[in-house]
């Protein structure tokens, strides 16, 4: 798009304009949810009130009170506590992770697409065969060949999201790659990376941005899957995910304990993706 | 060229599926254990686990009885469960329909609505009902799967008594059962499978709206719906098919949670009994069902992508 | 809740009477009935009344309930040798039956067999019922018996009981109805051990378990492994009674809140094992009753001996003083558990040992016991994981309680799939969880001796090894629950492995199922409920 963000016709300039200003607060708010978790994860450790294992009421799924912010999980240990130590393994991990697959899908979606041949053609199908091992299946295999840290925790879930990323990057860039000003700056004799840099990943940013805010969400969701299996995050921590999933039983009381973490989920995972929808364009052009 | 196209896939799908075999064979030897060892569990003392592998001709090469399952694969016969001496075929039968069935009606559902969210967010970006589209997508498929089945359940199983909280897949005799017995796990469903749809039409095609030779038709006075579906969309289909096909993958073997707590009996429980217990025969034929299952959706995908764009048809 | 009005009515009256309450009578024809049978008005009104509410708790015929329990999968048998879920012991309870089964005090009934008789306890001779038929219409006789107990010592059956059957050491008919079991060695508890549930009976000859052909009071209707089973009602079950109910469909809910959810909503009947956190709700919702049962299955921390840091002795007791059982009790299973004493046998067995002294939670003597150990300041793993029941949790707890006193505990959560074989008993310090065993012996036996197949702490006493044989002779009970009592106060000092509490189960079942009781052999009434539940109203 470099080349005709300064020609936006007028039909666009309408659909663009209504809520131009809105676009900017939406996208702030936003932004402030992001960094004040991104903080929280950082200086956790001397925001919590409690240990993050320690037991500090008799009661369990309480409400909150003034002692326990968010009440108690269902042992009797303190919400806040919990979501505020883990906010550094959901923010981290997912941001990590997701940006790895990401970087990883579109980069060699975007060769493949280009390239074409056979190197598109062994690329895509052994993307296929990566994508059709069970999730369950590779994690247990990761536990038992590597063994369970962060790094790997990080690893695994790139690995197990990029072959997504692949497709819908791939499928954008052959469209991209068959349009006149692709075809005019190959034909003007421009290089290959060039062409993927200037050329068609510019025009192909927006739902790869989108694509990178939802797998976000899915890694968010599968941590906790893989934490529940034993990968990664260790006993007292747990990431949200797995703070809700250990207090599930306490949803048909409504307790906090199980309310707040998905909340807690809810506000970053919205937050990243609208903040993604509502990048000012000229931002968003030059992101890469 | 579409012909040309399919048999090549053809061709290689036989090939891919080959490689995921190996793959997976490669994946279940690693695992720590042996299925002579999980079945007897705790009662796995060296005398008894030793004689259970002869029994269970475990005492081969796992290579060897991984040439035989191919042999039998390739007539046709899966072979049989390690575990329970059951026919992998008798096993996998019901609950595939099963599968198929739920999968079916859940991309009958969601599809179609993803499809409309999508194309209408992209038609008044930005208005308040994009904004509000964004926000419910995202939100919903931000909440963990097992919650949003759970309460489910709560609400319309424990409260009301509208449906049940067990899918029985064998009560179901008439659409009005099916209906019944199906509308919580495909409405959980399809929180997480319409989430990427919605996402990434939406995106794709306010991409495409962007580009120059549908700005020109804007131009030459083609409305805004009219520029989207006649201009637009052909040209977004590739990102939005692709987008459609990963969603609907999920439905054959991430359900796992949802056969979980709906008692549905399914494929993806079958594979994840089959990993616990290492019974080789019936994790690769899973595992091949799910691939198949996934390239014929990303082959249908690519194919309407290129008939969807002249440009490519034509090439 | 047999009716004790008997001596008051002869029979005949009593059968009139309970078929006319039965068809809906009223209480002026039943009135009517005992005054023509010569019995005074205000007689008759008393012992009426006693039989009315009598027969609102006598069993009923009929109906079919669904039942859920909590592990089903493609190992799901009908082969009583390979059970090894809650769920396999529900249906082959209700399709077989053993020769003995285990009452409420564990002490064994003559089921198939009429008698056991020994001189010696080495050789038994075993009278069997007679006129007991199969399913399939053949008769039960000796035969079955052979059969049935010979499959377990074949290596290639896969018998979950195959280290308890190697001390059969021949097993031959008799005679008509006759067999003769030889030991290798002396064992009272033979009768005890035939009743539990790998040792029920099947049809000489079977090979093939895609359905079950016993003589148990249900037929096996239908059965898909991982999926569920419908056992229909046996007319010829050779016990008179029951069973009452027509039909019981049984699968698996893996997921508490779901089978929690399927209870409530009215789609099953009977539930097994309840979160304790759930108990809650569910007597808030009025029409379900809870059935709890403290059988003596335990998750126990397992120290390995022979290896560092279980090596050190005062490691070892410290870690045991650091486990805050009364925290545990209440924190994690909200009450329902028993604080045990690092000890196998349960406070329900005849041979409880209750002078032991309770080993306190004593974080002060811990830390001087840690002190001699020269273990503090160093990070010690410790391997939990959700296949051992709650072992996370309590892994939590240990390592609070460990902070407080300077020791640095990491905890290794590692997946369920695999456990079994790749950590338990292999680890330096990990998690065990054990199911309830009907006698000392066998627990002793499976986990504590030199050569226990699996001896959790790597524990090794000659001393141990020769009292408990010597237990095993003897039959004087007295004599041999001083011994028992000995042992376990051996196990309880010297053995490497913290008992903290003894879980209690909760299953929770509609109110209008009737006719469950706790059994000492596990939950959903010692698995065995499909024969002794009814439906009321």
């Amino acid at each position: 798009m470099t080349k005709h963000t300064d020609t936006i016709p007028e039909t666009r300039r309408r659909m663009l304009g209504a809520g131009s200003l809105t676009i900017s607060v939406v996208g702030a708010m936003c932004f402030c949810i992001i960094l004040f978790w991104v903080v929280i994860a950082l200086i956790g450790p001397w925001l919590a009130p409690y240990p993050i294992g320690k037991i500090v009421s008799m009661d369990v799924f309480t409400s909150p009170s003034r002692d326990y912010l968010l009440g108690t999980d269902y042992l009797g240990r303190d919400m806040m506590s919990r979501i505020i130590l883990g906010a550094r393994y959901t923010v981290g991990v997912s941001i990590a992770a997701a940006f790895i697959a990401c970087t990883i899908g579109v980069a060699l979606g975007m060769i493949s697409a280009v390239l074409g041949g056979w190197f598109d053609t062994i690329v895509s199908r052994g993307i296929d065969a990566l994508i059709a091992i069970p999730h369950l299946m590779f994690g247990l295999v990761i536990i038992a060949a590597i063994g369970s840290s962060l790094p790997v925790l990080v690893g695994t879930l790139a690995f197990l999201y990029f072959p997504g990323s692949f497709r819908i990057a791939r499928a954008l860039a052959v469209n991209i790659n068959e349009l006149d000003f692709v075809q005019v700056a190959k034909a003007r004799g421009e290089g290959f990376f060039y062409t993927v840099r200037e050329e068609i990943l510019p025009n192909m940013i927006g739902p790869v941005l989108a694509d990178f805010g939802l797998r976000f969400v899915f890694i968010v969701l599968l941590l906790s899957g893989l934490s529940f299996l034993g990968l990664g995050v260790q006993p007292p921590n747990a990431d949200w995910g797995a703070l809700v999933r250990e207090n599930v039983s306490g949803l048909a009381y409504g307790a906090p304990a199980v309310i707040m973490p998905s909340l807690a989920i809810a506000s970053l995972t919205i937050s990243v993706n609208l903040a993604i929808d509502n990048l000012p364009r000229r931002l968003r052009d030059r992101l890469p | 060229m579409i012909t040309r196209m399919i048999l090549t896939r053809l061709g290689v799908a036989v090939l891919t599926l080959l490689i995921v075999s190996v793959v997976v064979f490669v994946a279940t030897n690693m695992l720590p254990g042996d299925v002579a060892q999980i079945v007897l569990g705790q009662a796995a003392t060296p005398e008894a686990v030793a004689g259970l592998r002869k029994a269970m001709h475990l005492d081969q090469p796992a290579v060897f009885r991984y040439i035989i399952w191919l042999g039998g694969m390739m007539t046709g016969n899966p072979g049989t469960s390690l575990v329970n001496d059951i026919p992998i075929v008798t096993l996998i039968g019901g609950r595939l329909h099963n599968t198929l069935l739920l999968a079916g009606v859940t991309a009958a559902f969601s599809v179609p609505i993803a499809l409309a969210l999508g194309i209408t967010a992209a038609m008044w970006r930005n208005t308040l009902y994009d904004r509000l589209v964004s926000f419910a997508t995202i939100a919903v498929v931000s909440v963990p799967e097992f919650m949003v089945a759970t309460i489910a359940v709560l609400i319309f199983a424990v409260r009301l008594h509208w449906f049940p909280a067990l899918s029985f897949a064998n009560d179901v005799h008439s659409l009005g059962e099916l209906l019944r017995v199906f509308a919580m796990p495909v409405i959980s469903l399809s929180f997480v499978v319409s989430a990427q749809m919605i996402r990434m039409t939406r995106a794709a095609l306010i991409d495409t709206l962007g580009q120059p030779f549908v700005e020109m038709a804007t131009l030459k006075g083609a409305g805004r719906v009219r520029a989207v579906l006649t201009h637009a969309l052909p040209n977004a289909i590739g990102p939005i098919v692709n987008a459609v096909a990963l969603s609907l993958s999920y439905l054959l073997g991430g359900v796992i949670i949802v056969e979980t707590i709906f008692n549905y009996p399914g494929i993806a429980k079958l594979m994840v009994d089959g990993v616990a217990t290492r019974d080789m025969p019936l994790i690769q034929t899973c595992a091949m069902i799910f691939c198949l299952g996934y390239l014929a959706l990303v082959t249908v995908a690519d194919i309407c992508a290129i008939l969807a764009n002249p440009r490519l048809r034509y090439k | 809740m047999k009716p004790d009005f008997d001596k008051i009515l002869r029979p005949a009256d009593t059968a009139r009477i309970e078929s006319a309450i039965r068809h809906g009578a009223t209480r002026r024809e039943l009135l009517g009935m005992l005054l023509a049978g010569g019995m005074g008005a205000a007689m008759a009104g008393t012992v009426l009344g006693s039989a009315t509410k009598a027969y609102a708790d006598t069993p009923k015929k009929g109906g079919s309930i669904r039942a859920a329990g909590y592990s089903s999968g493609t190992t799901d048998t009908l082969d009583p040798a390979k059970q090894s879920l809650s769920t396999d012991y529900v249906r082959c309870t209700s399709f077989y039956n053993g020769l003995t089964s285990l009452d409420d005090k564990l002490s064994p009934q003559m089921d198939l067999a009429e008698s056991f008789d020994t001189k010696d306890s080495v050789t038994w001779t075993v009278k069997l019922r007679k006129g007991v038929t199969f399913h399939d219409g053949s008769t039960f006789g000796p035969d079955d018996v052979v059969y049935s107990l010979n499959r377990h010592k074949d290596p290639a059956v896969g018998s979950k009981a195959k280290s308890l059957a190697d001390q059969i050491g021949e097993v031959k008919k008799s005679g008509d109805n006759e067999v003769t079991i030889v030991l290798t060695g002396p064992n009272a508890d033979l009768p005890v051990i035939l009743g539990t549930f790998h040792f029920l009976i099947v049809k000489a000859g079977t090979t093939d378990f895609t359905t079950a052909n016993g003589t148990g009071a249900f037929k096996c209707k239908e059965f898909q492994p991982g999926v569920h089973s419908v056992a229909v009602r046996n007319e010829n079950y050779w016990k008179g009674t029951g069973p009452y109910l027509d039909q019981v469909e049984f699968f698996a809910i893996a997921d508490e809140n779901a089978r929690v959810n399927a209870l409530l909503s009215g789609d099953v009947a009977l539930i097994g094992s309840v979160n304790p956190r759930s108990t809650q709700l569910i007597k808030q919702a009025g029409s379900f009753d809870l059935l709890t049962t403290t059988a003596g299955n335990y998750t126990d921390l397992n120290m390995r001996l022979d290896t560092a840091p279980g090596s050190d002795p005062n490691f070892v007791e410290a870690i045991k003083l650091l486990l805050d059982r009364e925290q545990i009790k209440t924190a994690i299973y909200r009450g329902y558990a028993e604080v045990a004493n690092d000890q196998p046998v349960p406070p329900t067995n005849r041979f409880y040992n209750a002078d032991l002294p309770q080993r306190p939670y004593d974080p002060d003597k811990a830390k001087s016991l840690l002190a001699k150990s020269s273990l503090a300041g160093t990070r010690i793993p410790v391997v939990a994981s959700t296949a051992a029941d709650q072992s996370i949790d309590m892994a939590v707890l240990l390592q609070q309680s460990a902070a407080q006193i300077g020791l640095d505990l990491d905890i290794q959560k590692v997946p369920a799939d695999g456990y079994w074989s790749n950590y338990w008993l292999k680890a330096p310090i990990c998690f065990g969880n054990i199911n309830p065993r009907p006698t000392a012996d066998i627990l002793f036996s499976l986990l504590y001796t030199s050569n226990a197949p699996w001896n959790e702490s790597h524990w090794k006493s000659e001393r141990f090894d020769k009292i408990l044989v010597e237990a095993r002779k003897e039959r004087d009970d007295a004599k041999r629950k001083e011994m028992y009592g000995e042992l376990q106060k051996m196990a309880h000092e010297e053995s490497g492995v913290a008992i903290p509490v003894f879980i209690s189960n909760i299953d929770a079942h509609s109110s209008k199922l009737k006719g469950l009781k706790p059994m000492a052999t596990g939950g959903m009434m010692g698995f065995a409920f499909s024969e002794n539940v009814w439906l009321e109203g």
